[in-house]
Formats: structure tokens, sequence, C-alpha cells
């Protein structure tokens, strides 16, 4: 055997990984960016000149930034200040509070639309803005709540003896700035990026537009007079921005998974919060309810039958509204959970030995696996339509492109950096002496991947698992373009109420929350493990 | 050693080739429908049981009503993945017509559709209708003399700001603008959308949304379907409904019906033929009538909508649009007209 040769036959995996990376992450933003220059329709500089002429996309732009900058703010002082009262504090019921910081990410952005808009009109700038901020703000608590936990105690002390109480948070503050910056940058990529929320509330008659919405709508009147400069206007405008965001996240996620390696050997000491004990309470209180509780609470009474007049709210409703749920998106919503556990079962399979290999010997890898995160889903997968819909593996008989397959595989390209950054952290962590030593006995290296090298990263192996199916869940945006993906529960939902079918709506989006709920809880039930592990 | 691992890349790999075929095109049709999946889905798991094929459902956003589908059949010309387009309107049935990406199919069951609702030569054929009428919000406005009557209400100061229309991007507010703009000719359209500007009406996403801005009493009036109207009343709210443009001069009230085709070179094109004849039948238009969505049949003598306010045809002034005029300048619409609504 070769070296080339054996290095394939032990490395397969790290291919395999590499492979579907170039396959469904980089070739469709390719064949974007080809597409753009090549062929008869190619985009010229006239193009160019006209697309730095376009109002409308000006206009998109410029609201897409402003909504972007003004919803993390929001996510930062709701995210961060959750993580920062309830963390190390004596916050009354700061133990409960602080595994909670999570909780908003469960909720699809979609329903905390719905459960606003029926409450307020929701059409304009801020409250478009707070949304997203609400939705985007689990990113921003668990960094932020993850360095606080790895800020070494005595460091704390010191400081506080040294220079006392308000200097001493201020340098924990700059501690965490690498887990805030990366929490932000998370956020507000994720609102710039989204589709769902700003077209959920243009249905409800927002005037204004964000780059994304004016993309899928584009595309979406593709074949009824939008040309195709029109249409590829502003992906080309939009790639390079890409680039450069990219590149942000990456420094950002790697300033993350550096950070936690602090030398944590005591917690920080319970900083008293004085006369504001009580008061600060407000502020993780607002941040729950607006993730959480209003959209429940709107979401449980469509289900009891909020949205009809004929006959008051009941239990007797809700089970009607459950038969028509049942009748109406079971199939929907086995094909989300289905979705989402294969998509999150195939990223662990190719996070595991990208993880490994850019843990140890290849930090530019990190790279390589972090940057799909800066496309955007609608940007995703339009690339993955353009590139696959007419595969050649229609020849061979295999519709791939219409199957779950191809939908599964574009969830994968989406979500996998989240899992593959995760594992590197984790991998950077373990220690390298005893993976030599066991290089050195003569087994196999899938008997060595599975006794000695997949073990130690289960714990962090169970998180990426959790979030990438928590995370595909509620995944809108691809869901919409892609065909399969179009019978999934969140699809489905985003749709129903154009139709007044608020009562089964209500039903399956509770159902599909309480799955994303109970799932990444089972280790704990099962095991009896506090739920600050979840975060 | 050797088989351990190729047990192992076999399992790694199972789950996504399982995946891979779970949905890969079986024998039977697949249609492609952009009516509601509420009330298509359980008539076509129907038919498909009664005709015994796989019958693979995909079904539209409300966000991209019609143009989605039309997009994917244009796209999959050169090798078609839908054998049959079910429609929720007519005029982008007609324009993939023009475009020669639809199989004639002469249909026994379409036979005694009126002619004007059916194609020459046999591409495409329309049955049960939706009117494009007025929902208003009767605790609002109460006493009927105050409702609006015509489209030209929308332009009446007296409601400026307080009535709404789904912004003619896509579906059956698409049509009826592009039907509208033949009927005004260029200029007096072009006063009539400035005007809609000018009377700061709301232009929503959907008719679904203009229907619950005036369920929900956030405007008096606004323009939907007749099936979003009644889905409306039948959960008991505050609503009636004006059919437009009855007045002696008026141009009448649009009527829009769904539309069926077979899409040329398509998968099973038998079953997808079978499959048409069972959604041309008079007992669909009458279930369609029957159900929540109250579709108005267009041929004498099948059971209409129980609800007395959406009126069957013959009984109000149908507005005479050219439906081939419109189905050629759909995309001529969305190029001059589509940026002034922003997108």
């Amino acid at each position: 055997m070769t070296s080339t040769s054996r290095a394939l036959t032990v490395r397969w995996p790290l291919w395999l990984a590499l492979a579907f990376l170039a396959t469904f992450a980089a070739l469709p933003l390719a064949v974007l960016a080809a597409q753009t220059v090549l062929g008869p329709d190619g985009f010229t500089f006239e193009a160019w000149r006209a697309l730095l002429h376009d109002e409308n996309l000006g206009r998109q732009a410029g609201a897409t930034l402003q909504l972007g900058v003004a919803a993390t703010a929001i996510s930062l002082l709701l995210g961060g200040g959750h993580a920062w009262l309830t963390v190390g504090r004596d916050l009354p019921g700061a133990s409960l509070l602080a595994p909670l910081g999570i909780a908003p990410l469960v909720l699809p952005p979609i329903f905390v639309a719905m459960g606003f808009s029926e409450l307020m009109p929701a059409s304009g700038f801020w409250p478009c803005a707070f949304l997203l901020g609400v939705a985007h703000a689990p990113f921003v608590a668990v960094l932020a709540a993850r360095g606080l936990r790895a800020t070494d105690g005595r460091a704390y002390e010191s400081a506080l003896l040294l220079r006392g109480r308000g200097r001493a948070e201020t340098w924990l503050l700059r501690t965490i700035a690498p887990e805030l910056l990366a929490g932000c940058l998370l956020a507000f990529l994720f609102t710039v990026a989204d589709h769902g929320v700003p077209e959920f509330l243009t249905v409800k008659g927002k005037a204004w537009h964000t780059y994304a919405e004016g993309i899928m709508s584009r595309w979406a009147r593709r074949a009824v007079g939008t040309t195709f400069a029109e249409l590829q206007s502003p992906i080309v405008a939009a790639l390079p921005f890409l680039a450069a965001l990219g590149c942000l996240l990456w420094a950002a996620l790697k300033l993350r998974a550096d950070a936690p390696d602090r030398g944590v050997a005591r917690p920080l000491p319970l900083r008293p919060l004085g006369g504001w004990r009580w008061p600060a309470l407000l502020l993780p209180f607002a941040y729950l309810t607006a993730g959480v509780g209003v959209p429940v609470v709107v979401l449980a009474r469509w289900a009891l039958g909020s949205a009809q007049k004929r006959e008051p709210m009941s239990l007797q409703y809700l089970q009607q509204s459950f038969a028509k749920a049942m009748d109406q998106c079971a199939v929907h919503l086995g094909n989300s959970v289905a979705l989402a556990a294969g998509t999150a079962l195939l990223v662990l399979l190719l996070a595991v030995p990208l993880a490994r290999r850019s843990g140890r010997s290849s930090p530019r890898l990190e790279l390589a696996s972090a940057l799909p995160i800066a496309a955007p889903a609608i940007l995703l997968g339009i690339g993955l339509v353009r590139a696959f819909h007419d595969s050649w593996l229609r020849a061979l008989g295999n519709d791939f492109y219409s199957g779950f397959g191809f939908a599964a595989c574009g969830y994968v390209a989406r979500f996998l950096p989240f899992a593959a950054l995760t594992l590197t952290g984790q991998v950077r962590r373990l220690p390298v002496a005893a993976e030599e030593a066991g290089a050195l006995v003569a087994r196999s290296p899938v008997v060595r991947a599975f006794r000695l090298h997949l073990q130690p990263l289960a714990p962090a192996a169970w998180t990426a698992w959790v979030m990438v199916f928590v995370l595909a869940l509620r995944e809108l945006d691809l869901a919409v373009i892609l065909p399969a993906a179009n019978a999934t529960a969140v699809r489905r939902l985003a749709n129903a109420v154009h139709y007044q079918h608020e009562d089964w709506s209500g039903v399956i989006a509770l159902m599909l929350l309480s799955i994303a709920i109970v799932v990444p809880m089972l280790p704990s039930l099962i095991a009896g493990r506090r739920l600050a592990s979840l975060s | 050693m050797r088989a351990r691992s190729t047990v192992s890349v076999l399992l790694a790999v199972l789950p996504f080739l399982a995946a891979c075929g779970a949905k890969a095109a079986g024998p039977g049709p697949r249609i492609y429908v952009a009516l509601d999946e509420q009330f298509s889905r359980p008539l076509l798991d129907r038919f498909a049981q009664e005709l015994g094929v796989a019958l693979d459902q995909r079904h539209d956003t409300e966000g991209n009503k019609t143009v989605g589908f039309v997009s994917a059949i244009r796209e999959e010309a050169g090798s078609p993945r839908c054998t049959v387009f079910w429609n929720n309107e007519l005029a982008h049935t007609v324009h993939l017509a023009k475009l020669g990406l639809l199989e004639p199919y002469d249909s026994p069951a379409g036979r005694d559709l009126p002619s004007k609702w059916r194609d020459e030569e046999h591409r495409w054929y329309g049955f049960a209708a939706r009117a494009r009428v007025l929902i208003v919000n009767t605790k609002l406005l109460p006493d009927p003399k105050d409702w609006p009557t015509t489209y030209r209400d929308l332009l009446d100061p007296k409601w400026k700001g307080r009535c709404a229309i789904a912004a003619p991007l896509t579906g059956t507010t698409m049509t009826h603008f592009t039907a509208l703009w033949r009927k005004l000719g260029d200029e007096e359209f072009g006063r009539f959308l400035e005007g809609l500007f000018a009377n700061e009406v709301r232009l929503l996403g959907s008719n679904g949304a203009t229907m619950k801005a005036v369920r929900d009493g956030e405007i008096p009036w606004a323009f939907t379907d007749t099936d979003d109207y009644h889905v409306a009343k039948t959960n008991g709210h505050s609503v009636a409904c004006v059919f437009p443009d009855q007045q002696d001069g008026g141009i009448g009230t649009m009527l829009i019906p769904n539309s069926v085709a077979l899409v040329k070179g398509g998968p099973d094109p038998e079953g997808g033929r079978r499959l048409i004849d069972k959604i041309l039948a008079r007992q669909t238009e009458a279930m369609l009538a029957a159900a929540e969505g109250a579709q108005i049949p267009l041929r004498a003598g099948v059971p209409g909508p129980q609800d007395p306010s959406v009126k069957p045809v013959g009984s109000f002034r149908q507005m005479d649009w050219d439906v081939e005029w419109t189905a050629e300048n759909l995309t001529t619409f969305n190029q001059k007209f589509s940026r002034r609504f922003g997108k």
C-alpha cells in the first residue's frame, strides 16, 4: 500500500467530511459566484454600475445593517444582561434562571414574531429589531455565561481587593469580552440573514424590506419577469460581504474557542447586587417573558380557540385543535423531527474528523469549516438549488434533489460549523499523550477511534448533537427553498397562519417546542444531572 | 481490519443513503398544488387512494403563491419533475401553456366546463373559482350604507390609510392587477397605482393577511378572496362580504378559477391524466364548494356554497377579463411594477 493510499484509507472520514463541505457548502456558493460572470447572461460592468445605483437594493442593504446592529444591541442587553445577572450573583432564583438563558433558542424566531404580532402592531423597525434581538439573544446569553463560568474566581478576588468592586466588575467584563463578541457576532449574523421574521412582518404590513427578503422575492418570481441581472445582482453584492462576515465570525469563534482554558481553579465568588437584588430580577424576567412566555401563551391560546369567535376558549376546543393538528400536520411534524435528528447525526459523523484534524494539526481547517455559517440560509439554499436541480443523479433514476437526502445535506452544510467548532474546542482540551500512546498499539484506526478518541468527545458530541437538532428543528429559511424540506412543520406553520388555522398551528407549534425542550433534557432527566449543564 | 472498516463506512453512510431514497421519485405522478394545503391535501389523498397511485404532493408556500411553482416548472422544462399542476388561479397556467410547457389532454371530465374557462387545445382547464371581493368588519362599519362598493373606493380619501390590498406580486392579486391594467389602460392604471400610494392603502403580504387585518379590527375593509372571507365568517368573526362594482356601468367582480394542467414530459403521464379527471369531476367542484374555502362552482347544476353571501355564478355582474392577454403580460407587469412595491 502506498503512503497516499494508506493516508486515504486511514483518513477517509476526514476526506469524506471535506468532500461534503466542498460539495454542499463551497460548490453552491461557487456556482452562484460563477454564474455571475459566465454564460450569455453574465454579470457585466454595466450591471455592476446599475447595482450601485439600484435604490431598492441600497435601501434593503441599509435597512438590513441597521436592523442587524439594533437587534444585536438588544440581544446584548437581554442575553448578556441575563448571564451577567444570573451567573455568580445573589439574584433570587439565579441557579434556576441561569440555565434558562438558552430557552428562547428552542423557539423558532417566527413563533416569537407570531406571538408579538398578536399583541401589538409589529410592522415598524423597532418591533422587528426587538423580535430578532430577543430570538437571537440566547447566543449572547449562553456564551457570556460560559465566559463567566470559565473565569478564575481568584483573579476576580485579587482585582476586588486591589481595585474595588467597580473596577473588578470592569475587569470581569473585559475578560469575557471574547465570548460576548462571539455571541454578538452570531446574533448579528443570524439577524441579517433571517428571512422568515421580516417576511412574516411584511405580510402583516411592514412597508420596508430587508436584503434577504429582496433576494427571496426576486428568486420566487424568477420565472415571471425577473431578469437574470435583477436576480443575480443582490447575490453578487452579498458575496464579498459574506466573505468579510465569515472572517469576522471565524475570528470571534476562535477567540471564544480559545477563551475557556483560563485555568479555572475556583469559580467566581457570589457577587452581591446590594439594593438592586430584587429590581434586577426584572431583566431576566423581561427576557424570558419576551423570548418564551409571550409566544408560548399566544400559541396555547390559539390551541384553546382564541382566534375563532364561535365559542369560548375551552379544553374541549383544545381536543378539536389536537385532532385537526394530527390530521393536518402529523406528517410534517414527523418530517421535522426525522430531518433534524438525521441532520444532527450526519453533522456529528462529519464534524468529528474535522474537529480532530483542526484541533490537532490544521487550524486553517477550522476556518474552512466555520465559513458556511456566514452564508445566509436563503443564499445557501438558492446556491444548492442552482447547483443540484439538474444534477446528473437524475440520469441514474434517483431524484436526489427532490428527496429528504438533499434537504438533509443542505441542513448539514448549514449547521456543520456549529458542531465542528464545539468539538474542535473539546479536542484541544484533551491531552495528546494518550492518543500518541494509542497510536503505538497495533490496533486498527477504527478501534482506536471508538475506544480512545471518541469517548472523551462524547459530552461535547452530545452538546453538538442537541444544538444542531434544535437549530434544524426550527430552521425556516432553508425549509422554504429546498423541495423536500417544504414538508416540515415550521414551514407549514409559517404558511398556515395566513389561513386562519391558528388552532391546530398552536398545537403543532407547542408540540415542536416540547420536542425541542425534552430531547436535550433527556440525559439530564435520566441521569439526574443539574440543568446548568445544558447551557 | 478491512472488513471492520468497511462495516464502519457502511454504518456511517447508511442513514444518508436511506434519507436519499426516502422520497425519491416513485412510480406515481407528482402534483404541484398552489391551492391551500388544508383543502387540497384531503382531496388528493382520497383521489390517490381511489386511483391506487402513489401520489407525490408538493404544496406551495403562501408567500410564493403560484409563482414559486411556475418558476420551478419553467426551470425543470429540460427534465420535468411535475406531472400535474393544480394552480389556485388561471393566468399563470395559461402563461405556462403559451411557453409550450403543458401537454394537451382532452379530459372527459372537463367537457362540460364553460368554454371561457377551458383551453381550445385542452392544455388547461379552469374550475371551482374564487371571487375578488371586499371584506368588511361589521363592528367598525355596522351600517351597510357605509360599506365600500367598488375598487375605486381604495382611492377615496375617506378611507386614507384604513383599507388594504395584498401587494400584487404573486397569486390572485397579481392576476387581478394585470387584468385591471388591461381593463383600464396604461394611463388610468398608472393613476390608480399612484392613487393607492397617495391614499396610503396598506399593501400586505397576502389575501389572508388583508382578511386578518379586517377580521381583527385593524382596518374597516380590504380586498380579499371569497375563501379567506368565508373562513373568517365561519370562525364567527364579524365580517361581511361585498361583491364590488355591481353598479350600472361597473366593471364587475373578478372571478378567478382554479386551474389544472398536465405538464409536458412529467413522470407517469397516464396517472396524471387519471388524476386530472378526478380533479375536474363535478363532485370535486361540489366538495370544494362545501369545504371551508367555499369555492364557487363554474358549472350549472353543481351545488354551490351554503353561505348565501358567497354568490353563485350568474347572480352577480362578472368582470370580463382577458385571460390570454393577462397571461401574456404577467411578466411585463412584474418587470414594470414590482419595484414600485419595494422588492
